[in-house]
């Protein structure tokens, strides 16, 4: 998972700065300066990291946990963690689709509910009151004191409301 | 000049100004808590309430409410992963690592007491540098205010990840930053660059909405996974007696953080650097005073190092950008170009003035950063025993909270579903890099730098072309980043030959 997590990310910036090379190559040179200064040994770099993993270096590769940074949960096996990250991202992805389908104001009790109940297994009374508690916070934080514009949902603007 | 130090205490300890110092303190702790909600937004949103104020009043509340957010930017960053603002997420990599230890108090510790060293620090180089300042803004003119950001990215693309790999992973995430701060209307040509003839992306990928996305997200996937608290199986009563642990860090490492608040103050001094750029300065140092490569590799995993130099230097650089602020009316930073907008309201005019006439004014400024700093992290450490427990919460429960607050946090950036976006395409990419075992910190140091970067890039060449190459503090600055790559290396080899 590791080395084809790399694999993705050496690829993925090879077409991004592939990409922003030659897009830059068309615009005048004020423009162009920085992303082809930038670009270029982004591209060299990100192209010999690539060759690196497929031509079967990636056992010499620097060691994961000499890395400044957190590790996800190593004592979890694989098949599980990779079930347990769809599933987040399912969570994560369908919050975003809430909010944007319904707004805010609903999708933000919605969730925190429905996260509690189904994925925490709550009580009703716990998960209730909790919910009650976040969304009393938001409410009376962002929209009653900091009036911030939150828009209402698709669905609302379809309904006509 | 003692004399206005202490007219300007005078000033201060005034009942009024202090008890707009309190409200402004009581807006910045809640700020800096919320993720997304920034120090210079809400500057923004409060500099019309200054008009009917006196100065030294108006300084006492946008001051002291913005330095504060620093503060408390790394309570968040700490406990769940999530940088409560952008200068706050250096501390993330070893400060909610400490809290996933059961080490929660500590961490917390660390970063407030290194707060308070950093910004009496900060303010201690604003009272003494200002007559002294001049000469060194005036040295750095923009061929070296670029190399200066390369030298960053070196330092923290070279220490962020051992070994020729790590390094090279280390420059292709800096670069990837670099690359992403070119997104949207250039400011020289006026071309949409990479926009995709959407709208949205015309004024660039938001900082907040990104630097959310690529911590938050990785740690709410992995707080899925283990299915436990933040500080896992850990026993409850451990993790808030540390805090003390956390005090006594600070005045062990006392160097350290004495030098990271001067790094902190020295970004701040440069002219558009900012705190999010001192923040990765200062943890780079932090990882560069480990003497061996088996002490190094603590950083990331939990080293109380990794907390002292962010937190230092992230309140010390308010000091720091108040400097060329009142001297030249060059703000430091983007609050620091709001507060300067807060001069003009109250018929003050930044530059010689500020250091003669008004010199009382400008050392009411120094007090309110200490003592705005003293009253926040005393209130943090009374209420510590109940923010650490928060990290022995259920994931379950805690997930939902934090996700809320991670998309409100990016949704207030620029109020648009865009924002949203932006988080989980960068929270994808951040959670690929922590698997991958790619270093985050270089592509967010290059996403902050990149706009401030091309632009010094842009001047140098049109005013100087290939000479600015040439300059001598370039070339001092260009061996710098050189040895900053190559030290690394030959420490590492070392032990082979050994």
């Amino acid at each position: 998972m590791h080395s084809k997590a790399s694999l993705a990310l050496a690829l993925g910036i090879m077409g991004v700065s592939g990409y922003a090379v030659i897009a830059a190559w068309a615009w005048p040179w004020k423009a162009s300066l920085f992303p082809l200064v930038i670009g270029i040994p982004v591209f060299v770099l990100s192209t010999a990291d690539a060759l690196w993993v497929l031509l079967g270096r990636g056992a010499q590769a620097t060691e994961r946990g000499e890395i400044k940074d957190f590790q996800i949960a190593q004592d979890v096996p694989e098949r599980v963690a990779l079930g347990r990250t769809a599933n987040a991202t399912g969570w994560i992805a369908g919050f975003f689709a809430a909010i944007v389908l319904l707004g805010f104001p609903i999708a933000v009790p919605l969730f925190v509910f429905l996260y509690l109940k189904l994925e925490g297994r709550e009580g009703w009374i716990f998960s209730a009151v909790f919910t009650a508690v976040v969304w009393v916070f938001f409410y009376g934080l962002f929209d009653r004191l900091l009036h911030l514009p939150f828009p209402q949902g698709w669905v609302a603007s379809w309904l006509g409301f | 000049m003692i004399e206005a130090l202490f007219e300007g205490l005078f000033l201060v300890l005034q009942w009024k100004p202090l008890a707009f110092m309190a409200l402004g303190i009581v807006l910045g702790f809640w700020v800096g808590l919320l993720p997304g909600l920034g120090g210079a937004t809400t500057l923004a949103l409060m500099l019309p309430f200054v008009y009917a104020m006196q100065p030294v009043e108006a300084f006492a509340f946008l001051l002291g409410m913005h330095s504060v957010a620093a503060t408390t930017g790394d309570i968040t960053s700490v406990l769940f992963g999530v940088p409560g603002e952008a200068a706050s997420a250096a501390t993330i990599l070893d400060g909610h690592a400490m809290a996933k230890k059961g080490e929660a108090g500590r961490a917390l510790g660390a970063a407030l007491t290194s707060s308070l060293v950093g910004a009496i620090v900060g303010a201690f180089a604003l009272a003494i540098a200002i007559p002294m300042v001049r000469p060194l803004v005036l040295t750095f003119g923009s061929p070296e205010l670029f190399m200066l950001a390369i030298v960053g990215i070196a330092f923290i693309a070279s220490l962020s990840a051992p070994g020729p790999r790590g390094m090279l992973r280390g420059f292709l995430a800096g670069g990837l930053g670099l690359l992403c701060a070119t997104v949207g209307q250039d400011p020289q040509a006026g071309i949409a660059r990479y926009t995709f003839d959407i709208l949205y992306l015309w004024q660039g990928l938001d900082l907040v909405a990104v630097l959310v996305g690529i911590f938050a997200i990785p740690e709410i996937i992995d707080l899925a996974i283990r299915r436990t608290s933040i500080a896992g199986a850990l026993p409850a009563g451990r993790i808030s007696k540390g805090a003390w642990e956390g005090v006594k860090d600070t005045f062990r490492h006392f160097w350290l953080t004495i030098r990271c608040s001067l790094i902190g103050t020295f970004i701040g001094i440069m002219p558009g650097m900012g705190g999010a750029v001192a923040q990765w300065m200062a943890y780079g140092h932090a990882t560069q005073s480990a003497r061996t490569a088996e002490e190094r590799k603590g950083f990331g995993a939990g080293d109380v190092r990794g907390v002292l130099g962010p937190g230092a230097a992230n309140n010390s650089k308010e000091g720091g950008s108040l400097i060329p602020t009142i001297a030249f009316g060059v703000p430091g930073s983007t609050a620091m170009a709001i507060l300067l907008g807060g001069f003009f309201l109250l018929g003050l005019v930044p530059g010689p003035d500020m250091l003669t006439k008004h010199l009382p004014v400008t050392f009411s400024m120094v007090w309110t950063i200490v003592i705005a700093n003293i009253v926040t992290v005393l209130a943090c450490f009374l209420l510590l025993d109940h923010l650490a427990k928060l990290t022995t919460v259920r994931g379950t429960v805690l997930i939902p909270a934090i996700l809320v607050l991670v998309f409100i946090g990016s949704f207030t950036s620029n109020h648009h579903y865009g924002d949203i976006l932006v988080t989980l395409v960068f929270g994808g990419i951040g959670y690929l890099m922590v698997i991958g075992g790619w270093p985050r910190a270089p592509f967010v140091l290059g996403l902050v730098l990149g706009k401030i970067a091309e632009n010094y890039l842009y001047i140098s060449v049109a005013r100087y072309e290939a000479a600015w190459l040439t300059r001598p503090v370039v070339l001092i600055l260009f061996a710098i980043a050189v040895a900053v790559i190559l030290y690394p290396l030959l420490q590492r080899r070392k032990p082979a030959h050994a």
